[in-house]
């Protein structure tokens, strides 16, 4: 099967496990198809990510990427906006932008992607330079400074993953990469007090949660009795008790893969837990086969984040991973985060197909 | 430098982190598996415990029965209205209103599992009511629960007792057998004694709340049941019989059977009404009842402590026979006075008795006959023979609350009141007055072990336990104290001095009764009024089957108001009952 197929392919699936997922916890279900239920709107977001999806399968990558300064700086200025006329959402948090409709610090994930990777790409003479890191590294933190600014460490540290990612794909040197490791788990303890309150907890929480089961802890600990209360075979569908009586908090959003495991068990979070890593070996396959270095690039960067995500998300549904508001990609309910997830996997598609067509060409 | 080797390590990269990859794949699949599979059934239980909240619904009290079957005390079904948890309130309680279509004003009492309770003792029209608007009343329960009702209540009171709502203390010593804090539980007679069998089980309601504590459904229910009642020896017409014979005086009537110890009758008033406690006693309700000195919740035939007065002689007289220290046919003289040690003490009859003989001495009451007597005995003697009938002892009665008497004796007075005993407390003593304090059902005793010749058994009101289908579970088998050795001419003597009391002496007022009577009257003083009124009897006087002991407060002379309230039940007894 064509690669840039079975992408499609398995993207479909995620996009309908989502659906599907945000539908058995919508709480207006009962009122049928409404446009203002998660339900009707993640419906909604889907069509037109997909469109999306469409535009950058079937356009030229080269377009976009020749241009990524600009998304970089409309990103920024997006975050500053955030930061001065941003909207705040019921943890209190500023992330949102036009009467809580797009998510900046999301669509910037892409922006910076397409950035690192052109970056990279077009200094690919002074790779491995410190030179290099010293740049890239102060152009990644200006967005990712400002997202930690709203605040939303997860999206935060995404971006620390992204330029990591990208010195570790850009081919830096063993030596150089654990030197920086040990500068950067170095900083990692005073950056404890610019934590806030709120985010120290979550942390604590992480490694105890049963101290404080009604507190901090507890979203951790409802999250875990819905995966272990689903059992092999959940509890079927609608009826998990966990999210349809409410005890489980943020059900369709970050907590989406604990509804979706209540309901259908060790089976149902299988079968996600697979359909993502498929994906990921699709893109990252789709990395080795492409000759070009800026789509090597783009697409093991895309790869990564996906892992990242994924790997937080659940990590965290399943109490091993500290709790960020870090969705999960193509499932949770979310427009910005969709969109993004499909501009990318629409990239990656064009990616796999042109390479195909590169090794077809090649051959004949 | 761009080269073949950095494009080979940018491809040694990138599969690089595909392994790592996996490997985080597989770390997820792992924890997932430990989640799902191997704990599964303790994150079910927790899951459960989420969102199932159990509502105990009270036990139901077994029935208490009277000898006949008549029935004193059960559990009516009553409604009320509760508030299911996380409700919304306010607009609720006005909708109720609108339904009801009257003010009323709500209870909302919290209990266990958020519910509040709004209404108690619904009628069936409200009941309806509610019921036919179901749809506008979102989180509203009719519920039924138990009322205690209690049939005569004022009469049976004292011996059935009352249920209240569990206090505070209470639950700390019950709380481990099972009670909790909306449950019943018995404060007082047999209520309180059999409170162990009359308690039934409870039922509960499990809940299905959301995250809010909203009740979602219910989930399941079992009714409360009730396991077993109690049968008493109590004869419910009889008992009615001797409170109406009292009139509207306050006082006591015991009615038993000396042979088995059973009790048959068993009042006390003033009394009070127990279905006040079952339904929640009011403010303006108890203090009515704890005003003024009556004290209808004084049980007096077990609690109340009286001078025994002249039926006290009774003992004197069996211990002087036994004793010896009277000579046959000895004949007594009364003045209508003693003088001793200086001092000159006083027969109730102040022209005297003349020669009085020994048994004259009974039916007469004579006081200075009994003196003589008495210094004859000594105190010593005179405590020895009060211990040997029960006086100062636990009489072994099945009701809680029991109270014992106060006997006096030389060494008692050195130790309370740090006084040597005068031969003057002996006189005192013999003729039932000075520092002796007896109960009611203690005189009864003394009754009882005449009648049977000393044959003393263990008084009791339960009769029988029945389980839910009338079955008898367990029967009292009556319980032989002690056994009172005397010469058998010595309970003949006694004997016939009490039935010469009807016959010549004081119970002048049961003369000409169509039974034979061995009676015994009493005038207790008492400094706060007027003599209290003592009759005891027991008759037929050759087999008694029937113990009287009737006590009018204020009744004044034995021989008045005691003899006739008791001439009243002793001629019920002979019609209704026979001998």
């Amino acid at each position: 099967m064509r690669r840039d197929c079975l992408l499609c392919l398995v993207v479909v699936l995620l996009c309908i496990v989502g659906v599907a997922a945000v539908y058995s916890v919508d709480p207006l279900r009962e009122e049928g198809l409404v446009a203002q239920s998660p339900f009707g709107r993640q419906l909604l977001w889907n069509f037109v990510g997909w469109g999306v999806f469409a535009l950058f399968r079937f356009v030229d990558f080269q377009w976009f990427l020749k241009r990524s300064w600009i998304w970089y700086l409309i990103s920024v200025l997006a975050l500053g906006g955030v930061l001065l006329f941003g909207e705040s959402d019921e943890t209190g948090a500023k992330r949102w932008l036009f009467s809580r409709s797009v998510q900046p610090s999301e669509l910037s994930k892409f922006a910076l992607l397409l950035f690192l990777s052109w970056y990279l790409s077009v200094n690919r003479d002074t790779l491995g330079l410190w030179n290099l890191l010293i740049k890239s590294a102060f152009l990644v933190a200006v967005p990712a400074f400002l997202i930690f600014l709203e605040p939303d460490l997860g999206t935060a540290l995404v971006f620390g993953v992204l330029w990591f990612g990208a010195l570790l794909v850009g081919g830096w040197r063993a030596k150089q990469l654990g030197i920086l490791s040990g500068i950067l788990l170095g900083l990692l303890f005073p950056s404890w007090f610019f934590l806030r309150d709120y985010q120290r907890k979550r942390i604590l929480a992480f490694f105890d949660p049963w101290q404080d089961p009604l507190g901090s802890g507890y979203n951790v600990v409802q999250s875990q009795i819905a995966i272990g209360a689903g059992g092999v075979f959940g509890q079927g569908w609608l009826s998990g008790k966990q999210a349809q009586l409410r005890f489980l908090p943020a059900r369709h959003t970050d907590f989406i893969f604990a509804s979706w495991c209540e309901q259908l068990g060790f089976i149902g979070g299988v079968i996600l837990i697979l359909l993502f890593g498929i994906l990921f070996w699709i893109i990252l396959d789709t990395a080795i086969r492409t000759r070009e270095l800026e789509k090597k690039f783009f697409a093991s960067l895309f790869g990564l984040m996906l892992l990242f995500q994924v790997s937080v998300n659940i990590g965290m549904n399943l109490g091993i991973a500290p709790v960020t508001g870090i969705p999960l990609p193509f499932v949770s309910y979310g427009g910005s985060s969709l969109f993004v997830y499909l501009a990318c996997a629409g990239v990656v598609a064009r990616i796999a197909w042109e390479a195909e067509e590169g090794e077809k060409q090649r051959w004949t | 430098m761009w080269s073949e080797e950095l494009e080979e390590r940018i491809r040694r990269r990138i599969v690089l982190l595909f392994w790592l990859g996996i490997a985080l794949f597989c770390i997820l699949f792992g924890r997932l598996w430990y989640l799902s599979i191997l704990r599964a059934e303790w994150f079910q239980e927790r899951s459960e415990r989420n969102r199932v909240r159990v509502v105990f619904l009270q036990a139901l009290r077994g029935n208490i029965y009277d000898r006949n079957g008549f029935c004193f005390a059960k559990d009516t079904p009553r409604f009320r209205l509760i508030l299911l948890a996380g409700s919304e309130k306010e607009g609720i309680l006005q909708r109720i209103e609108g339904v009801l279509g009257r003010k009323v004003t709500f209870s909302l009492r919290e209990r266990g599992a958020g519910e509040m309770v709004l209404l108690e003792d619904l009628s069936l029209e409200d009941v309806v009511k509610i019921e036919e608007n179901r749809e506008a009343l979102p989180g509203v329960l009719i519920e039924t629960y138990p009322l205690r009702s209690y049939e005569l209540g004022e009469v049976f009171a004292p011996i059935i007792g009352y249920v209240g709502r569990i206090s505070a203390e209470e639950l700390k010593t019950l709380g481990k057998m099972g009670y909790r804090t909306e449950d019943r539980v018995g404060k007082s007679g047999v209520e309180a004694s059999y409170e162990g069998i009359l308690r039934g089980g409870e039922g509960y309601r499990r809940v299905e709340v959301d995250a809010l504590g909203r009740v979602v459904r219910v989930l399941d229910f079992r009714s409360a049941s009730f396991t077993r009642s109690v049968q008493l020896t109590i004869d419910a017409e009889l008992q009615k019989a001797s409170y109406e014979a009292l009139g509207k005086r306050n006082g006591v009537v015991i009615v038993g059977n000396p042979q088995n110890g059973e009790i048959l009758a068993f009042v006390s008033k003033p009394s009070f009404d127990p279905n006040l406690f079952s339904r929640g006693i009011t403010v303006q309700e108890w203090s009515r009842l704890i005003q003024g000195t009556s004290n209808p919740l004084l049980i007096r035939p077990v609690q109340a402590l009286y001078p025994p007065g002249s039926l006290f002689k009774i003992l004197i007289a069996l211990a002087a026979q036994e004793e010896g220290v009277v000579a046959p046919r000895e004949v007594f003289f009364c003045p209508g006075y003693l003088d001793y040690g200086g001092r000159r003490y006083l027969c109730w009859k102040r022209e005297g008795h003349g020669r009085v003989s020994f048994e004259d001495a009974i039916a007469h009451s004579c006081n200075v006959a009994f003196y003589t007597m008495g210094l004859r005995l000594g105190p010593e003697k005179i405590a020895r023979y009060a211990k040997m009938f029960g006086f100062g002892e636990d009489p072994h009665f099945d009701l809680l609350g029991t109270r014992t008497g106060l006997l006096p004796t030389p060494e008692w007075k050195r130790e309370t009141l740090r006084e040597i005993w005068y031969p003057g407390d002996t006189m005192n003593l013999s003729i039932g007055q000075g520092y002796l304090l007896v109960t009611p059902l203690e005189m009864y005793l003394l009754l009882c072990a005449v009648a049977n010749r000393g044959k003393v058994y263990d008084p009791h009101v339960l009769l029988r336990v029945l389980d839910a289908g009338g079955h008898i579970l367990q029967e009292t088998k009556p319980y032989l104290r002690r056994t009172i050795t005397l010469r058998p001419q010595t309970w003949d003597t006694i004997i016939r001095g009490m039935e010469k009391v009807v016959t010549r002496g004081t119970g002048f007022n049961c003369r000409g009764l169509p039974v034979r009577l061995a009676a015994k009257t009493g005038t207790a003083q008492n400094p706060q009024g007027r003599e209290h009124s003592w009759f005891g009897c027991f008759f037929p006087s050759d087999n008694p089957r029937f113990v009287l002991l009737v006590l009018v407060e204020h009744g004044g002379d034995g021989s008045g108001e005691a003899a006739q309230v008791a001439r009243r039940i002793i001629e019920w007894i002979l019609r209704e009952r026979g001998v």
